[in-house]
């Protein structure tokens, strides 16, 4: 497990669980994004497209799970400096996820240590789950 | 009709119009509260304003930016990749200034989707002078579904 102390490549963050799920908040978000796509609040709508019975979260969502991953293990929201992702499966009502990942490099940028990771948003245990997202994120290091 | 390549690749360039966006407060509040980050402090905004402001304002609807390459959200349009490139930490109550425009197209073929274009568009978020984010985006085009083909 990679600590602040000792960020080392190869070594994991720690495991960052999101939780379970909650349907209410994709209506939130759906006034926030303008996100006029119904498959995120109206059962109806997802049935009738195929995709389930369950809403289906926003994609910007999952991205965000994967930031607030990396700002907790580093301690400092203004040290978050990237993330790129692809969306692998959709992410529903009631589903637990949890953030893992792995650092993959430590390079000095501006004077500060810049660690670079593979991150991948799991759902269900973090042993035998499925990845629904995966991608790279960058942090600055605390100083 | 399938769009022809040349008129894809013609799409290349195209300017975004984008737009002011006022980064509000109750905003960052609520998207703290959506996404389960800490609200307990407020000097700087969720990250992932840098998509949200990007996406919010690069002014014209994602049903105008399908039309540019002869679909609609119908045609099952999906979100490839997603990027966010942050220069300097994005601050509530702040303003930003974003462009963009159309980075590339790529027309492929795969067994589960048929022929399918990919269409890469970037946004940047500008506070005055200085470059705060980009925002890096694709969608995927359905073209044909089943034709057998792949790479």
């Amino acid at each position: 497990m990679a600590t602040m102390n000792n960020p080392k490549v190869g070594s994991k963050f720690p495991p960052y669980e999101v939780g379970i799920v909650d349907a209410e908040k994709m209506k939130t978000m759906a006034v926030l994004l303008q996100d006029p796509n119904p498959i995120h609040w109206d059962l109806d709508a997802v049935e009738n497209l195929g995709l389930g019975d369950k809403p289906i979260n926003q994609g910007p969502n999952n991205m965000a799970y994967v930031v607030n991953a990396l700002v907790s293990w580093i301690g400092d929201i203004s040290g978050f400096r990237g993330l790129k992702v692809r969306f692998i499966g959709n992410v529903f009502a009631g589903d637990r996820l949890t953030v893992v990942g792995t650092i993959t490099g430590v390079d000095q940028v501006e004077g500060r240590d810049l660690a670079t990771c593979d991150v991948q948003l799991m759902r269900g245990d973090t042993s035998d789950g499925d990845i629904v997202m995966s991608g790279q994120a960058s942090v600055l290091l605390p100083e | 009709m399938l769009l022809s390549e040349e008129k894809l690749k013609s799409r290349v360039g195209y300017q975004l119009p984008g737009g002011e966006y006022l980064l509000e407060p109750y905003k960052n509040w609520l998207t703290n509260d959506v996404v389960g980050a800490p609200n307990d402090q407020d000097a700087f905004a969720h990250p992932m304003f840098c998509y949200y402001a990007a996406l919010n304002t690069m002014g014209i609807s994602l049903e105008e930016l399908f039309a540019l390459f002869d679909a609609t959200s119908a045609d099952g349009v999906m979100f490839g990749e997603a990027e966010i490139d942050i220069k300097k930490p994005l601050t509530p109550g702040s303003t930003y200034s974003i462009s963009g425009q159309v980075t590339g197209v790529q027309r492929k073929n795969s067994k589960k989707l048929g022929i399918f274009d990919l269409v890469d568009f970037e946004l940047s978020l500008h506070e005055g002078k200085e470059l705060v984010g980009v925002s890096r985006n694709s969608f995927v085009f359905p073209r044909e579904l089943n034709n057998g083909n792949d790479e």
